[in-house]
């Protein structure tokens, strides 16, 4: 017990413990966390696509199709719906409304969100209606001015409305659509006889399962697709890229990286301590006949049973937060990471500590015992080059293990490498030069330039250690910021919770009224035209729109919302082209283009319901589809949608409260489609929630990873500081003239890595920025951050030389001899 | 073997440096150890004297606190008759750039400075104008004319050890304390460091006092003075007095 508790008593154990327990508690905290988001990430996918695997087509499934679909059912969940459009009549007023017929299995993911009130609380419905039943979006009863018990018919076949749709769990994408939802029994299917030779249906086929299942079936299900058939699971949806949850699994992974990093950079320059005051144990053991093997063995060994149980702890703390975040945030179910994921947690710090002490460690066998013994040649002790390219590989590596996949920060990555491997050759010809021009300095500075640029193997890792950490630290902080700035802006307190259709223009002084009546938040008001793109360049979209190129695509075969503005909206932005150069022009959102191939300078007409509007493309515009704010694919010049037939759209913020104000505007303007998105909103306020919380806490790790660093290289060379202090003294060096040797020392090494640190965070920041926020980068009072911790490590550099200026230089001498 | 100078009785009653009473306690495992114990001493300008003793007798401490490296629990040290060990850290630097200088076993260089750099130090310190080529005609006298520029790492430890010669007498210190000065050094390379330790001695007629296991080292000293168990006794004294 003696022995593991004994390497606890020196400074530097504790430092690289303290780094262990740390890489423990980060890697651990970080590999759960991924495991989690990734597992609420297959289900949040699972729940917007309608389940793990989906097969969509005009036609029911083919023969073979469901063969195989029932040879590995037992495993699976499915459910099937058919989508249709269909006209309901009531009272003698029409709407033409989407409906879904759908079995007693829907939904495989998700609830359903009811009301028995217009403006009434939802309940939640984990299935779909009885046979019998009709449940309708609340246009529906607007619309056709019906109340809930009524009866309506659907085709032939008369149902009792019996709820209202708040929400159905896979509809969240694109949340509002152009006709009011309603959804019944697929048993009443065949009754309604909507279903006939012509009618144009959709299948829709949920599976539900584990993945493994899921990947075989989709496999052996592809090759038989037919041309209307489109398969989607959860490995390949986009809703995997979409906005905060890419972003937080780029972060993650990035703070993976340079956790790694900065616990594996903390261990070398701790172990390189160790190795120091190992040395003399290693010589004698040499000399007194032990094997290196033997030696390596016994040293290696002490160190790892003394460093295991701090890794354990680190591990343990880690594993317990999460435990707690878990409950604290009520994710159900029990914590998801797998088998593999635990044994990783286990060993990354040990392999952390592996690959940065074994070289370290190693040349304790390497010097010959007797230079150890002599205190001759200590510069052997010192790292190879091998060591410090080990030591720049093995954190990339295991990052590399741990988010099984580096391509999302490859560039990032790449420049790091670049980085490391050239600051050496960076900052190396600025310290000779600066010893070269210290000649001429006067001796203290002369000395302490010479302390820094005649001890490379010292200086430059403790160099590279310090520009890292605070290029580091700059980066997160200005990217975690960012992130959380970006998140919030997606999202800002007063985000509209409510948006309106079909405003006639006569609509607009009373409903305008009615805003500020209630106090609510408007936001801008978007003329609609309805209209179809049926030409390009003077030739029908059939012709100038190759099959492969989507001919077929769903936006050719549908009224678009064609919309004008002055000014674009500010989550959209120009790709190419000009916005609004000249009237007759028209931006196009850069999706639909490149499916469609249109480019700047194309000519379009639509076929509105007046007849027909043509523009010529002056833009090709990125659009943030995750904003609770209208996007539109074809935003004209002002005034190119003259003489057209509008209607307006917006949207509002309304505090909580009663549904009489709602009811109040519902009866006053009957005709218009009003949504309510408070329950997508609050989902979406979520995920914001826990995403800013699992940034903040990794930037928390990261600041105390980086600290460490910085703790170590502080430690660093302490000995030989105070060696050199205690000569100088000795030759009558007075004390003013050891600090000033020591502060010009930590000022030139803290100078030189925020210089470097603040070179790096300029290139750095582009990549990570355009990666993580699709943004460029801003000025920010982080990109002084190196300058400032350079400072402040500078005076705790002095500081911590204090203790070794008031020691009686005899014993120093007599300790270094 | 040269015969060592013979020295004055004026210079006896009026000593370079001279100890009364001092002593030196430590903390320890079991409470205070007494280190040194009610030593006297005293050393007459030009006078060579040897301290020698079994390993832990307290020699090097001696030394430390002669120096003014270290402050004794009791008693006093006097520089030039001045109170040398009651002085602050920084007068006590500053004396001992004016007078003194030093040789210890492990040689003691600046790693990062080269040979003719690490004999400019004390020169600095002390505002010696032209450093380097006072620096550089001393390397040359201890033969390393062709060594100016190598660092420590690059040098044997008889080439080390010539440096640090080079730096003591550089600054013509009144006083030299050689602290077991060929104790890291094979026998030949020993000897002639012992050789050119008291020739330069002599030539520049500085004070010596040496702490030595090596009693042909010791007995080219005009007194010796063996410690033993923390007390002072002298042992012969090689100089006749007038």
């Amino acid at each position: 017990m003696n022995k593991l508790l004994r390497p606890w008593r020196d400074r530097a154990f504790q430092i690289l413990a303290l780094a262990l327990a740390i890489a423990g508690f980060s890697l651990t905290s970080v590999i759960l966390l991924q495991a989690e988001l990734e597992k609420r990430f297959a289900v949040r996918t699972a729940e917007m696509l309608g389940g793990e695997l989906v097969i969509t087509g005009t036609q029911p499934l083919e023969d073979t199709q469901r063969a195989l679909l029932a040879a590995t059912t037992k495993d699976l969940r499915t459910s099937a719906l058919i989508d249709f459009s269909t006209v309901l009549v009531h009272k003698e007023e029409l709407l033409l409304v989407s409906a879904r017929a759908v079995d007693d299995s829907y939904p495989l993911y998700g609830d359903i969100q009811l009301a028995n009130d217009r403006f009434g609380p939802s309940i939640t419905r984990p299935n779909g209606p009885p046979p019998g039943e009709l449940w309708v979006a609340d246009q529906v009863l607007d619309r056709l001015d019906l109340a809930l018990g009524e009866t309506i018919k659907v085709g032939k076949k008369a149902l009792t409305v019996s709820a209202i749709i708040r929400q159905l769990p896979d509809e969240s994408a694109g949340f509002y659509s152009m006709s009011p939802r309603v959804v019944f029994n697929t048993q009443e299917l065949e009754a309604t006889g909507v279903v006939g030779p012509g009618t144009r249906l959709k299948y829709r086929q949920l599976i539900g399962g584990d993945l493994n299942s899921i990947t075989q079936l989709s496999t052996a299900l592809r090759p038989g697709l037919r041309p209307d058939q489109r398969l989607d699971d959860v490995e390949h949806a986009a809703v995997r890229s979409m906005g905060p949850l890419r972003q937080l699994t780029l972060w993650v992974n990035l703070a993976v990286l340079l956790i790694s990093i900065l616990c594996g950079a903390t261990v070398y320059l701790a172990t390189s301590q160790r190795v120091e005051q190992r040395a003399r144990l290693a010589g004698l053991l040499r000399g007194f006949g032990a094997p290196r093997r033997q030696i390596l063995q016994r040293i290696l060994g002490g160190e790892f049973m003394a460093v295991l149980p701090a890794a354990l702890a680190g591990s343990l703390f880690g594993a317990t937060f999460i435990a707690l975040l878990h409950n604290l945030l009520d994710w159900q179910g029990p914590l998801a990471a797998t088998g593999s994921r635990w044994l990783m947690i286990i060993l990354a710090p040990l392999v952390l500590w592996l690959a940065f002490a074994l070289p370290r460690l190693s040349a304790l066998v390497r010097v010959p015992a007797i230079d150890i013994l002599n205190r001759r040649n200590a510069s052997k002790l010192l790292a190879t080059h091998v060591e410090l390219t080990a030591a720049l590989a093995a954190p990339v590596l295991l990052a590399g293990l741990l988010t099984r996949s580096l391509t999302d920060l490859g560039s990032l990555l790449g420049l790091l490498v670049a980085l490391g491997a050239g600051l050496p050759a960076l900052l190396w010809p600025l310290l000779k030069t600066l010893d070269l021009a210290s000649n001429k300095l006067p001796l203290a500075a002369r000395l302490a330039v010479r302390r820094l640029s005649r001890r490379p193997t010292l200086t430059l890792p403790l160099l590279a250690a310090l520009t890292l950490a605070m290029a580091i630290i700059a980066l997160a902080g200005q990217t975690g910021t960012q992130l959380l700035d970006d998140w919030r802006t997606r999202l800002p307190e007063q985000a509209p919770n409510h948006f309106v259709l079909n405003l006639f223009e006569r609509d607009l002084d009373g409903f305008n009224n009615w805003l500020t009546e209630q106090d609510a938040v408007p936001q801008p008001l978007y003329p609609i035209v309805r209209g179809r793109l049926t030409e390009i360049n003077g030739e029908p979209v059939s012709r100038a729109i190759t099959k492969e190129r989507g001919n077929n695509d769903e936006s050719l075969n549908r009224d678009l919302a064609l919309t004008e503005a002055d000014d674009m909206l500010a989550s959209n932005k120009i790709l190419t082209g000009e916005w609004h150069p000249a009237p007759g022009t028209v931006s196009v959102e850069q999706e639909l283009a490149e499916r469609l191939g249109l480019e700047v300078g194309d000519k379009l007409i639509f076929t509105t319901s007046r007849g027909s509007v043509s523009a010529e493309i002056a833009s090709i515009r990125s659009v943030d589809w995750d904003t609770f704010e209208p996007n539109f694919y074809f935003m004209f010049y002002p005034g190119g949608l003259s003489d057209q037939d509008v209607t307006w759209l917006t949207g509002f913020w309304l505090a909580e409260g009663d549904g009489k104000r709602l009811a109040r505007l519902m009866q006053s303007l009957p005709h218009i489609t009003l949504l309510d998105v408070n329950t997508l909103l609050d989902k979406a306020n979520e995920i914001i929630a826990q995403a800013s919380g699992a940034t903040a806490l990794l930037a928390v790790l990261l600041v105390l990873a980086a600290v460490l660093v910085l703790t170590a290289a502080l430690l660093g060379g302490q000995t030989q500081r105070g060696l050199d202090n205690a000569l100088l003294r000795t030759l009558g060096g007075n004390r003013s003239l050891l600090h000033r040797v020591v502060w010009l020392e930590f000022l030139s090494l803290c100078a030189s890595a925020a210089f470097a640190a603040t070179l790096i965070v300029f290139i750095a920041l582009y990549p990570l920025t355009s990666r993580l926020l699709n943004d460029l980068p801003s000025l920010s009072w982080w990109q002084i951050a190196p300058l400032v911790i350079g400072l402040v490590v500078a005076m705790l550099g002095v500081l911590a030389s204090r203790g070794a200026l008031k020691k009686p230089a005899l014993s120093l001498l007599r300790d270094g001899g | 073997m040269n015969k060592p100078p013979e020295i004055k009785l004026a210079d006896i009653e009026n000593p370079l440096l001279e100890a009364r009473g001092i002593g030196k306690t430590v903390a320890g495992p079991d409470g205070e150890l007494t280190l040194l114990e009610a030593v006297d001493f005293t050393l007459a300008a030009g006078e060579s004297v040897a301290i020698t003793g079994p390993s832990g007798s307290g020699k090097s401490t001696l030394l430390g606190l002669l120096a003014g490296l270290d402050t004794p629990t009791s008693g006093e040290v006097l520089l030039e008759n001045t109170a040398f060990s009651q002085l602050d850290e920084d007068a006590r630097a500053l004396r001992r750039g004016q007078l003194c200088a030093f040789v210890f076993q492990h040689f003691h260089l600046v790693n990062d400075l080269n040979a003719l750099e690490n004999v400019m130090l004390p020169l600095e310190l002390k505002g010696e104008k032209d450093a380097k080529g006072c620096a550089q005609q001393w390397l040359e006298r201890v033969g390393l004319e062709h060594r100016l520029k190598h660092f420590p790492s690059t040098l044997s430890g008889g080439e080390q050890q010539r440096v640090a010669l080079a730096r003591a007498f550089a600054v013509q210190p009144r006083l030299l304390f050689a602290d077991e000065p060929t104790g890291s050094l094979d026998h030949a390379n020993g000897r002639r460091i012992g050789e050119l330790l008291f020739e330069l001695n002599r030539e520049t007629g500085t004070a010596l006092v040496l702490v030595t296991h090596d009693d042909h080292l010791a007995r080219r000293c005009q007194r010796q003075l063996q410690l033993e168990a923390g007390r002072l006794s002298e042992i012969t004294v090689t100089a006749s007095v007038q």
